[in-house]
Formats: structure tokens, sequence, C-alpha cells
């Protein structure tokens, strides 16, 4: 109540049930919207660090071929790696090590009668990486039973599940703000409904439908930045758990948690700065969302 | 300031609740309308204030034909009326003095430019000392003289009443009778709805009666 000289009181009451039941179920969506954020980041910095290894990276791949002397071929083949612009290093795996990588397909057999490959780990240059058609025909040319993996199918592979991922992310976050939205607008008009006493005297008296909309304002301004807020604090607070609870969560899902608070300063940058968003989104969802409802409900009314 | 020709109101697709109504008042004149419960004064109120269009028939209030307005028109006239009802229609989390206020916030005036106007305003209807109470806090008396404050606060040039006594003994509904004619003897044109032909007999206004649909001169 205002003396005069005091403080004006709102002309719609404060705290309508409408209002707080709208604050919780925003506060969800924020929450939602913070770690669709935050996997979008996660999503797209593990695509880029798994396709930077694989560019980084080549195989080359010598058959046992009967007859063939191993030994010689691994000896050629490092020997043209080594002298091809674009190669860094190349190093032979020993025969165990071949075994070893197969070990996840076949188990813990005995291979020794086996004719396991052997690979060769060339580092390149990602910048100026050598002329793969070249250096494939070169090496064919020299050793038989050689073939060289550039990972191109991996790579593509990857690229694509990573576009997909982001892809689902990027629905995830269109589907929470067309739900806020419809909660904004089914809010804003059972906050209508509820003071339609209070609408009927300030047409009465004259007021604009621009005048009565905006006495909502704040209201729905404070209920967007609170909600934002709380899923924003609640979106950092799980990240922070993952990245914390390792023994709880699971390695790698730590791991993600981990990467996404200490990670790089650009990706840092890149989640804070999409998490921030969120507030911001929420409160102007709130603010003009509640607006357009009501100055559409007042002209039907009038 | 009210000119009606022919004029006949209805909710929607009902039966005309008013029939061939013919009515004039100028700028100035006191008119009193009477007739008994659900004979239409309401509605016919309802139509001066903007919130019924014509069914039939021609209707000029403030100079504006009733059924071409548009709404966003409506702020702009309705800021020249001043309603006054038998419910009040305070609200009830405001305070005296902000119920009052009301129509001037919603014009965009500031605090400072109307805040000694109000109080005034309520001097003159015998407030002053209740301005930051809230209307629960008020007897029927009380409420009427604030809801009177408040549709004149923006000096309306016609003031429409709907059973305004309707809620208070004989002595206040002279007092509350008395501010209407104060403010009628200032100028401003007055139409107001009873059912208490008493109140009529107390002055030297004009009345019609509504009944059956139709109006007479009493």
């Amino acid at each position: 109540m205002a003396q005069p000289g005091s403080k004006l009181s709102p002309i719609f009451p404060k705290g309508a049930a409408p209002l707080r039941a709208l604050t919780v179920t925003m506060a969800v969506m924020c929450y939602l919207a913070c770690l669709a954020i935050g996997a979008l980041v996660l999503v797209d910095r593990a695509a880029e660090a798994w396709s930077q290894g694989i560019a980084r990276e080549v195989t080359v791949q010598i058959r046992e071929i009967s007859g063939g002397n191993m030994e010689k071929s691994l000896t050629t083949a490092l020997a043209i790696l080594k002298t091809t612009p674009g190669v860094l290093d190349a190093k032979a795996l020993d025969r165990q090590e071949g075994i070893k990588l197969l070990e996840p397909w076949l188990g813990k057999i005995s291979m020794d009668e086996l004719p396991v490959p052997r690979l060769i780990r060339v580092s390149v240059d990602e910048q100026a990486p050598p002329d793969y058609p070249a250096l494939e025909r070169s090496l064919q040319a020299e050793v038989k039973g050689i073939s060289l993996d550039t990972h191109r199918r991996w790579q593509a592979e990857l690229a694509r599940m990573g576009r997909a991922l982001s892809l689902l992310a990027s629905l995830v976050l269109a589907l929470i703000t067309l739900a806020s939205v419809m909660l904004v607008v089914f809010a804003a008009r059972s906050v209508l409904e509820a003071n339609r006493s209070v609408v009927e005297v300030l047409e009465l008296i004259g007021a604009e439908h621009k005048f009565i909309s905006r006495q909502n304002d704040s209201q729905f301004l404070a209920t967007g930045l609170l909600a934002g807020f709380a899923g924003l604090i609640a979106g950092i607070a799980t990240f922070a758990g993952l990245g914390f609870s390792g023994g709880v969560a699971g390695d790698s899902v730590a791991a993600a948690g981990r990467s996404l608070l200490f990670a790089p300063a650009d990706v840092e940058l890149r989640l804070w700065a999409g998490m921030l968003l969120v507030p911001l989104a929420a409160t102007l969802i709130a603010l003009w969302t509640s607006r357009i409802t009501l100055i559409r409900m007042l002209r039907q009314h009038t | 300031m009210i000119e009606l020709e022919s004029v006949a109101l209805r909710y929607e697709a009902g039966p005309d609740i008013l029939k061939d109504v013919n009515f004039k008042m100028k700028a100035g004149e006191l008119c009193f309308l009477t007739g008994p419960s659900g004979a239409g004064k309401s509605t016919f109120l309802r139509l001066l204030f903007f919130a019924l269009r014509p069914a039939r028939g021609r209707a000029r209030i403030l100079g504006r034909d009733v059924a071409s307005l548009k709404a966003r028109e409506l702020p702009l006239l309705r800021r020249k009326l001043g309603v006054v009802f038998q419910d009040f229609r305070l609200l009830d989390h405001l305070s005296v003095f902000e119920n009052v206020a009301l129509p001037l916030r919603a014009m965009g005036q500031t605090r400072e430019a109307y805040e000694r106007d109000v109080l005034d305003l309520l001097d003159w209807v015998g407030l002053k000392g209740r301005t930051a109470d809230l209307p629960d806090t008020l007897s029927g008396g009380e409420k009427q003289r604030v809801a009177i404050a408040r549709a004149v606060v923006t000096k309306p040039e016609l003031i429409l009443a709907d059973e305004p006594t309707g809620n208070v003994d004989p002595a206040l509904a002279r007092r509350l009778l008395h501010l209407f004619l104060q403010l009628n003897k200032q100028g401003t044109t007055v139409f107001l709805a009873t059912h208490d032909e008493s109140l009529i007999a107390q002055t030297k206004g004009r009345a019609i009666h509504l009944e059956g649909g139709t109006l007479r001169d009493l």
C-alpha cells in the first residue's frame, strides 16, 4: 500500500500462481538447454580432436607374402617413408604390438601360426601432408603386399557422426525454445484470466493495450531471469559434478565433464558464451512472448 | 454529447434489450435514468461507455459514431468519460491514493505531476486521511467516494454512474448525489442510472424511464 511519496504498487498483483509454475518449468527448460549446449560443444570438440588425431597419422600395412622377407620389406618401406616430404616420423610396430591390436576382435588366442600383417605408424605434417597417391605408388613399386591407409573413410564417418550429433543437439535446443514459448503463452493467458477484473478496469479508464501488457513486463522479466540463472547454475553444477565424480560417473563421462570444465580457452569461451545465452534467451522469450500474447488477447477482448 | 436515433441493443444473437431508443443529451446537462431492475439500465450505460455497439440505429457519443469506432480509438475516447459502478470496481491490492491516480498513471503521467491533484480530490470526497488504506478496509460509502474520485480525476466531459447509491444508506446516498451535483455545476455532463426515484426528487435534473426495452421522459 502506497503512502503519498512512497513507491507505487504494481497494477497487477504480484506472485500469481501461473508465474510461480512458469518459473519452475522454465528453470527446468533452461537446465536442459545448458545440457544440450554442453553436449553440443563436447561433441564438436571430441569430433575435432579425433579428426585431428586421424589427420596427423597414417598407417602402412604389409601383408605376409609367401616367400617374402618381411624384415626387408619393412626396412625398404621405412626408407621410402623417411625420405618422403610431409612425413615427420615413421615407426614400425613389432609383431607382438600388431597381435595386441587384433586382440579386441579375435580374443587371446595363439597367433604364432597366423600371417599377422605388420604395421608402420607414420606421423605426417598436417599443414603440408605427403602426396598420398604418389607415396602409395612408390611403396607398392618396391614392396609386395603393402598398402597405405590414410583413415579418410574414418575421418568422413567421424565428421558425419559429429554433424548428426550437432544437429540432434540443435534440434533439442529448438524444441526446448518452442516448449518455453508455449509455456509462456499459457502462463500469460492464465495471468490475464486471473486478472480479468483488473484488465476490465484498466480498459474502462482508457488504458492502452501497450500500457496494460507493459504492467506484466517486470513479472515476466523476473521469471525469465530467475529461471535462466537457476538453469545455468544447475547446468554448471552438473558438468562440475561430472568432472569431479569420476568414480560414480565412469571415466569416460568424467573425462568429458572435466574436458568441458578445464577445456582449452577457445572451447571454454564457446561453452560459457553458449550457456550464458540461456538466461538471456529465457528472459527475452518470457518478455516478448508474454507481451505479444497479452496484446493479442486484449485485441480479441475489445 | 449523446445522440441516439432508433437504437436497438442486444447481446450477440439474443433478443433486443433496448428497442428503437431515441435520446439526446447536451453538454452540461444532468440526466437520471430510472427503471426497474432488469430493465436494461446497465446495458444502456454499456453503450454509452463504448462497451457495446448498437444492433440497429445510429449512436453518436462525444461526437463519434459508435458503430464505426476502431478498437485503437477507444482508450482516448474513454479518457473523456468517467464511469462509476454500483460495485465500485476498485483494485483491492492498490491503496485509495493509487486507485484514484490509476487513470492518470495509465495516461503516462508522473506521480509528481498528479500527486497534488489526487490528494485535493481525496480531500473533496472526504477521504484525505485514508489515502494509504486498502479498499477492503473502507465502508461501502467510502469505496463509492473513491470510485467517484477515480472517475473525475481526468476531468472528463461526461460522467456515467450506474446505481452509484445502490449500496449505501439514504444519508450517504444524499452526500454522494451532492458530489455529482457539484460536478454538474462545474460544467460536467452527468448521466446517472438509478432505481431510487427519491434521489431524482431532490434535484431539478431531467429524468427518463426505461422499461420493456423502450425509453420515455418522466
